[in-house]
């Protein structure tokens, strides 16, 4: 089962898809989580996450923006599809019939 | 971010692998964030990745094994050259022994010290990796203050300020001077430990591993040499005692020379395969699938 941090890296990176490195990780998972996410944090996860085979990462192109230096081009494996599946999966089942589930599902309807 | 900060932060960054290093800086260049907070973001990172260090056996055998056996071994060597070579040079004891005798017999010890220092020093550095400032550091203290401090704790030694007559820890200025002692390398011995030890981390730290044929040509040195001072002791030893006094046996001038060589044995057995090295298991071969 993953832990909530590495869920949240795996959404961004799913989410940017072929643009998903690491500053534009942890910019997708601060907006998302309203929080600051610490570059610390961000790569032990993504250590974390590769030897687990559930993402696979390489070196980028450098471009000028970062001082001519490379990113850590991010790829989520179908293996980290299944796993962050089955999180999300869990936490919609744990809340179902949750007073602040089913206002938030309200609102959204 | 200003020039100077932009490089601490690279000069920081250095104690991350080259290819984490460029990406770190890249990504706090591209977050444009104020140089608090870059920094708080760095150091972070270098915390955790020391720490991570630290679940591998490999720092905690240089710690025990290098800092601590081969170190305190060594410690008593430096310890011992420095006593003989005051007695011999500074106090000008008689030593009966012959000129030529007493040449040998430093060229020997001066010998053993450069070649297990810098083979210790080697295999810290292969085993530590990025955390060689740490184990480095302990490494050098215990080297040059262990000897003599466990004289200072039996009582053997008293401190005093040669000055003053005062208890070294009693004033400022006595405090900066056992601080100064005990952390700047200030005799022969303790150069011919320094150098060599550095240059060893150094190349072990890039390195890793020897060849074959400089692992076996640094085993056999070290062999040779532990042979060599256990026989100059021993040779030496009658000579400067008082009559009667039959000398170390040499097993037990062996010993030290022994555990201060294991490091030479390490590097034997590790050219014996057995699978692939940490350095060989990059944690993403960096290239695009």
């Amino acid at each position: 089962m993953l832990g909530e941090f590495e869920y949240l890296l795996l959404s961004a990176a799913a989410r940017l898809g072929d643009g998903a490195y690491g500053a534009a990780i942890r910019r997708g998972i601060e907006g998302a989580t309203k929080r600051r996410c610490s570059i610390g944090a961000l790569y032990t996860t993504l250590d974390r996450l590769e030897a687990k085979g559930l993402v696979r990462s390489w070196m980028g192109d450098p471009t000028p923006q970062r001082g001519g230096r490379q990113k850590r081009m991010v790829r989520v494996t179908g293996k980290g599809v299944q796993e962050a599946k089955a999180f999300y999966d869990a936490v919609s089942r744990a809340s179902q019939g949750v007073g602040w589930a089913t206002d938030r599902a309200r609102g959204l309807s | 971010m200003m020039q100077f900060g932009w490089w601490l932060l690279s000069f920081l960054a250095r104690a991350l692998e080259p290819p984490e290093r460029d990406v770190v800086l890249g990504d706090l260049a591209e977050s444009g964030a104020g140089f608090g907070l870059a920094m708080g973001d760095l150091l972070g990172l270098i915390v955790r990745r020391q720490v991570g260090l630290w679940m591998s056996w490999r720092p905690w055998l240089a710690l025990f094994g290098v800092c601590g056996l081969a170190g305190l071994s060594l410690s008593r060597i430096v310890f011992r050259l420095n006593v003989d070579l005051y007695k011999r040079y500074a106090a000008h004891y008689a030593t009966d022994l012959t000129d030529r005798q007493e040449l040998a017999f430093f060229l020997c010890m001066a010998g053993a010290l450069l070649v297990w220092s810098w083979t210790s020093g080697f295999v810290l550095g292969s085993l530590s990796g990025r955390a060689v400032w740490l184990t480095w550091s302990l490494f050098y203290f215990v080297v040059l203050n262990s000897a003599w401090a466990r004289f200072v704790l039996d009582g053997n030694i008293i401190l005093r300020n040669p000055l003053t007559h005062e208890a070294p820890l009693d004033s400022l200025q006595g405090t900066l001077r056992f601080l100064m002692a005990a952390t700047l390398p200030r005799t022969i011995a303790a150069l011919l430990f320094l150098f060599p030890a550095l240059f060893g981390a150094f190349v072990g730290v890039r390195s890793r591993t020897l060849a074959v044929p400089h692992t076996y040509l640094i085993g056999s040195v070290n062999v040779a040499l532990a042979l060599l001072t256990t026989w100059a002791t021993g040779w030496y030893d009658p000579a400067h005692l008082p009559a009667g006094w039959p000398g170390v046996p040499w097993p037990v001038r062996l010993l030290p020379f022994l555990l201060v060589s294991w490091p030479a044995a390490y590097l034997l057995a590790c050219t014996i395969p057995m699978g692939s090295h940490p350095k060989d298991q990059t944690r993403s071969d960096m290239r695009e699938p």
